[in-house]
């Protein structure tokens, strides 16, 4: 499938902000099953400097600053973006899960670099209620494809979607209390679930295309940015290793409607724009229009 | 029997059962250790008497310069060093040496990988778990692209002694090592305490070493430079290790800023000076990484520089230590050190360090869960005192959940040293940071350093730490041509920051000058009027408490009565620093304000606390009420040679912000005294009384006589006190002071709206008609009252624009979306 991405993000404040700089995830990455065949960073009021670099994990993050005096800055990223179903390897996925664990057996291929995906984050801590959890999912012996999706089809069963139960600081106790919540915090909880007992999972950003109901009109700008997870599958015989994508808030893999823009540990390494502003203001507004078009 | 010959004797001592510590002293044969042979002659003569005198000097000294280190939620506190040194002979430390500069490049050099290629993660040289599972990795500087080959400049490093006279290394700093500037403040004060041992030690100086550092820095900067502007980063006044930064800072003569001093243009770091921005291109940080930008790393910080992480992806500026080199502040290390060294420069690791097991490792969890009373188990980077206090079941649950988080580590029976304790020499054991620096193209340890005497498990003194020439020709620090520096001041610097501190200097030493005056007048009433409140006197003395209470606050609560009250007031506003207004508030006021511009002044300044500290002991000790005017004069002494101090300052704006503080704040407690003295008819007797103490407590009492002859009345006071331009403690003049400085001040444009204030002041004062203003109405004189109330809003008006128009850096850094943030659509799904 191939999306033209268009993501803006408004900042409004009461007073004059003399000084913006920010960091954005907006550019989406290259992968063997996503093509990007434009992507650009545009921010408003014009900056005096705005670069394009590549961070520890891959990602695209764009800094910038703005230095002349706004009440509204708006960060809007744009991509034109080819998606096919990504593929795994069997035998990969048929592996029992406990020999997916780079701190057990740090020699696995990739394992050291797997090894800052399967130890606590900010955002991601590991408590014993998570671990509880993830046990049901994770039997013994249970191929690792087969359990994480089983704990996928949990999640999604147990909780409930609910933007009013969460804020963006949320944590994962939290989310387990409420039992409710919406990606960001299942991502988390899932990767929590499975880090507690050794596997190494990542939090993606990105988008997913919504269908409009039969018979409606697309609306433009209703869709959002979204967040999944990536559990890591050692490369078997010399192989290379993967990373199985699950969407837990749709109960899904992640196929040929998921735009892949950035992954981190958590949510805190790649935010869609963050930045620091000076200013005298007391109350901001944020208006986030995401639009996936198909075309 | 002297100190050494009683020490020699204890510790020869067969000692039963404890753990054998080699002596850094005295050989087991009781013999000196060949370090000391050259000094024996100095130091086998020195007495008890003679230590206790030292020690006490030492305190002297200390307090002189100022020298604090402050415990986390404790405040400052005085440095303690011990008066016996740390004496290594050259033979000992050649290996020190060598193997500390291995250590130093070793450390380099796995930076530039872990950041880099990350081969010792690849390869399994070191598990990854060590440096992912590390507070100090910093991602946002692990980029291909932002290679910096040099990360470490100043490393230090921890050693301890084992059993056999081994050195061993106990850890390293990194981050943003501390102590050199302790270490540099320890060796003067112990060469001036015991000038003759120190002379006949032929020992390696330290200056040379500063000017190496002073130069390294410098050539820190990226490309050609003709001539970077250096920094040193500070988290500020309240940071533990605050003087050593300003002692570092103005020993290298670079300015100590905070991070609101910076500010980030274009992936360029700029000084915020007043019109303009300065460029700066090499940072030395002692804020930590995590702090150091608000935009990419902890959002919740003020001491850092938002885009500061940027500008150095971009090679932009140069932080000195680098962001990422946090990581190597891990006794998880240490296990692979030995490997690494291999690895990375192809040759065996020379230092060895402490026993320790990584407890990722589970062989060597199991052999720390086998030993847990006998190791010293911490995280790889917490603080070990957090777990000090778990039972060896709860310490094995806490290793067995996180095990890759902990090490378990050998405790070594560290050497010991003599050292004065409680009034006597008793043996300590000691550790011993040293520093190594990058000088040109190799790495180049401090020949010397900071020992630690470890009176118990968590208090240290600090001891200087003699290394002895091989021969007395030898250059210092083995250095030559480095290129001395005679600098011993920042730069001047003029952000808004440092202004406003120095403005506060200028208030504060005022207040506190005007308040000791006025205090004393008080006092000499009290002495002869206390116990006759009825009487002239005592009418007058209960004015002059009410003007210093108009100054300072009332009296706090529960203050003794009757005849003792008077005291009991005096007491509190001298020592008392949580009363607002009083004397110790206002001194800590004023040493507040200098510690954030100590690199700016003179050392001589710290004299000053080291008089009013003494002043403050000596009231502490002593109930007799002369002790009251005793200490409130040596407290004056102290605070008026501040005078000198700010007499030979050069003529730059910080000077001018506190000559305009000095003369607002003279102004203003003019008024106050003013209106609390002469505004309401008390009686010819009294108020003459009055006027006079009025007199001598703004040093006008000569002036007075002469132009007066003596006759005492309202309006001549007023005259002298408000009008004439000749009188230095005249409003008037303070306010053409005032003035002067003012116009000198970078953002003073002729226009700006305190100029624009001063001036209708002094126009206003220039239109008085004193004769007006003593006009009496019942026991009042409405019109003095009236102008003065006014003048003083005035004059804090003048102030508060000052204020806004100079110290003015801005609003604080806020992350994006923290203020009342109201959503208007969600993101998210």
């Amino acid at each position: 499938m191939r999306y033209v991405i268009d993501h803006a993000t408004t900042y409004g404040y009461d007073d004059d902000v003399t000084d913006s700089l920010g960091v954005a995830h907006l550019v989406p990455r290259a992968l063997a099953s996503q093509t990007v065949a434009s992507a650009d960073v545009e921010v408003t009021p014009a900056p005096v400097d705005l670069s394009h670099d590549i961070d520890c994990y891959g990602n695209t993050a764009t800094y910038f600053q703005v230095t002349q005096p706004h009440r509204e800055l708006v960060v809007r990223g744009r991509s034109d973006v080819e998606v096919t179903v990504p593929a795994y390897d069997e035998t990969a996925l048929a592996t029992p899960w406990e020999q997916a664990r780079p701190l057990v057996d740090p020699s696995l291929p990739g394992g050291w670099r797997a090894t800052d995906f399967a130890l606590p984050s900010a955002a991601v801590e590991h408590t014993p209620e998570a671990r509880a959890y993830g046990a049901e999912s994770l039997r013994p012996g249970r191929p690792i494809g087969a359990a994480v999706t089983d704990l996928m089809h949990r999640i999604h069963a147990d909780f409930e979607y609910d933007a009013t139960a969460t804020t963006v600081t949320s944590t994962v106790a939290e989310t387990l209390r409420e039992r409710a919540g919406v990606c960001q915090d299942f991502a988390h909880l899932t990767i929590a679930c499975l880090r507690t007992h050794g596997l190494a999972a990542r939090y993606v950003s990105g988008y997913l295309a919504t269908e409009p109901p039969p018979g409606k009109e697309r609306i433009v700008g209703a869709d959002a940015s979204h967040a999944w997870v990536a559990v890591w599958l050692p490369g078997r015989d010399g192989g290379v290793d993967e990373w199985l994508a699950i969407d837990p808030t749709n109960d899904q893999w992640v196929g040929d409607r998921y735009v892949t823009v950035a992954w981190g540990r958590d949510y805190g390494d790649v935010p869609p724009v963050k930045g620091v502003i000076f200013t005298e203001a007391t109350t901001s507004t944020l208006d986030v229009s995401v639009d996936v078009e198909p075309v | 029997m002297t100190v050494l010959r009683d020490y020699a004797a204890t510790v020869t001592q067969p000692t039963l059962g404890g753990a054998a510590r080699y002596d850094e002293v005295v050989a087991p044969d009781g013999s000196l250790r060949p370090a000391w042979k050259g000094l024996a002659e100095v130091a086998v003569g020195i007495t008890e008497a003679d230590l206790r005198r030292v020690q006490a000097e030492i305190g002297r000294f200390l307090s002189d310069d100022g020298v604090t280190y402050a415990r986390p939620g404790r405040g400052h506190g005085r440095w303690r060093l011990d008066p016996v040194p740390l004496v290594i002979d050259a033979a000992a430390w050649a290996p020190v040496e060598v193997g500390l500069a291995q250590r130093a490049e070793l450390l380099n050099a796995i930076l530039v990988d872990l950041y880099g290629d990350q081969r010792l993660l690849s390869e399994g040289i070191v598990p990854a778990a060590v440096v992912f599972g590390h507070g100090g990795y910093t991602r946002v500087v692990a980029r291909p692209e932002a290679i910096d080959p040099r990360p470490l400049v100043l490393a230090a490093t921890d050693l301890g002694r084992d059993a056999d006279g081994a050195w061993r290394v106990l850890g390293d700093r990194a981050q943003a090592p501390s102590g050199i500037g302790y270490a540099m403040e320890n060796r003067r004060v112990i060469s001036r305490v015991m000038p003759e041992l120190y002379r006949e030690a032929g020992l390696h100086r330290m200056e040379p070493y500063f000017w190496a550092l002073r130069s390294a820095l410098i050539q820190s900067a990226q490309g050609d430079l003709a001539d970077p502007r250096v920094v040193v980063l500070s988290p500020g006044t309240h940071s533990e290790t605050a003087y050593d930064q300003a002692f570092v800072a103005s020993a290298l003569g670079f300015p100590l800023v905070e991070g609101s001093d910076l500010v980030v243009r274009d992936g360029w770091v700029y000084l915020r000076a007043p019109g303009r921005l300065e460029r700066v291109d090499v940072i030395l940080r002692r804020v930590d990484a995590a702090w150091s930008d608000p935009l990419e790393l902890r959002g919740d910080s003020q001491l850092g520089v938002a885009g500061l992480v940027e500008a150095v992806r971009r090679g932009r500026v140069r932080v000195v230590n680098g962001l990422g080199a946090g990581v190597l502040e891990n006794p998880g290390l240490l296990p692979f050190l030995p490997a690494a060294c291999e690895a990375l420069l192809g040759e065996p690791l020379r230092l060895d360090s402490v026993p320790t097991w990584w407890c990722g490792d589970p062989d060597s969890l199991d052999h720390v869960l086998d030993r847990l009373d006998a190791l010293t188990v911490t995280e790889i980077d917490g603080r070990p005192e957090t777990l000090a206090d778990l039972s060896t079941d709860d310490l094995r649950a806490r290793v067995l959940a996180a095990p890759y988080r902990f090490v378990g580590q050998e405790r070594l029976p560290l050497s010991q040293s003599p050292t004065w304790s409680r009034g006597g020499t008793r043996a300590v054991p000691v550790t011993l940071r040293t520093f190594t620096l990058r000088y040109g193209s190799a790495y180049r340890p401090l020949v010397g350093g900071m020992a630690s005497g470890w009176l118990d498990a968590t208090t240290p003194t600090s001891k200087d730490v003699w290394v002895i020439k091989a021969s007395a020709g030898d250059a210092d620090q083995g250095l030559t041509g480095v290129l001395p520096m005679t600098a011993s001041r920042s730069v001047p610097m003029t952000v808004p920051r440092v202004l406003e501190d120095m403005f506060w200097f200028g208030r504060y030493a005022e207040r506190v000058e005007d308040l000791l005056r006025l205090v004393l007048a008080a006092h000499t009433l009290a002495e002869d009027f206390r116990t006759r409140p009825r009487s002239t006197g005592g009418a007058s003395l209960a004015v002059l408490m009410a003007a210093v209470h108009r100054m300072a606050g009332p009296p706090p609560a529960g203050l003794e009565d009757g005849a003792g009250a008077y005291d009991a007031d005096f007491r509190s506003l001298l020592l008392d620093g949580g009363r607002a207004g009083g004397v110790a508030y206002g001194l800590d006021g004023l040493r507040d304000a200098l510690r954030g511009v100590r690199d700016q002044l003179s050392p001589d300044t710290w004299r000053a606390f080291g008089a009013t500290d003494r002043a403050v002991e000596a009231l502490e000790g002593s109930r007799h009420s002369h002790q009251v005017a005793e200490s409130a004069g040596r407290m004056l002494s102290g605070i008026l040679s501040l005078q000198g101090v700010t007499a030979s300052m050069i003529r730059d704006p910080g000077w001018h912000a506190i000559g305009l503080g000095r003369a607002l704040e003279r102004a203003l407690q003019v008024c106050h005294l003013l209106a609390a003295t002469t505004t309401e008819r008390r009686g010819i007797d009294v108020d003459r009384e009055v006027l006079n103490a009025l007199l001598v407590s703004t040093e006008s009492a000569v002036t007075h006589r002469r132009r007066y002859r003596g006759y005492v009345r309202p309006a001549g006071v007023l005259e002298l006190l408000l009008m004439d331009a000749e009188n230095p403690r005249s409003i008037a003049f303070s306010l053409a002071a005032a003035r002067e400085h003012l116009v000198a001040l970078p953002a003073s444009t002729g226009s700006s709206r305190p100029e624009r204030l001063l001036s209708d002041l002094l126009d206003e004062l220039a239109a008085v008609d004193v004769a007006e203003l003593v006009t009496i109405g019942g026991v009042e004189r409405p019109h003095l009252v009236r102008f003065l109330d006014v003048f003083q809003v005035s004059l804090e008006r003048v102030a508060d624009a000052v204020a806004e128009v100079h110290f003015a850096s801005g609003p604080p850094p806020r992350p994006l979306g923290s203020l009342g943030l109201s959503l208007v659509s969600e993101a998210g799904s």
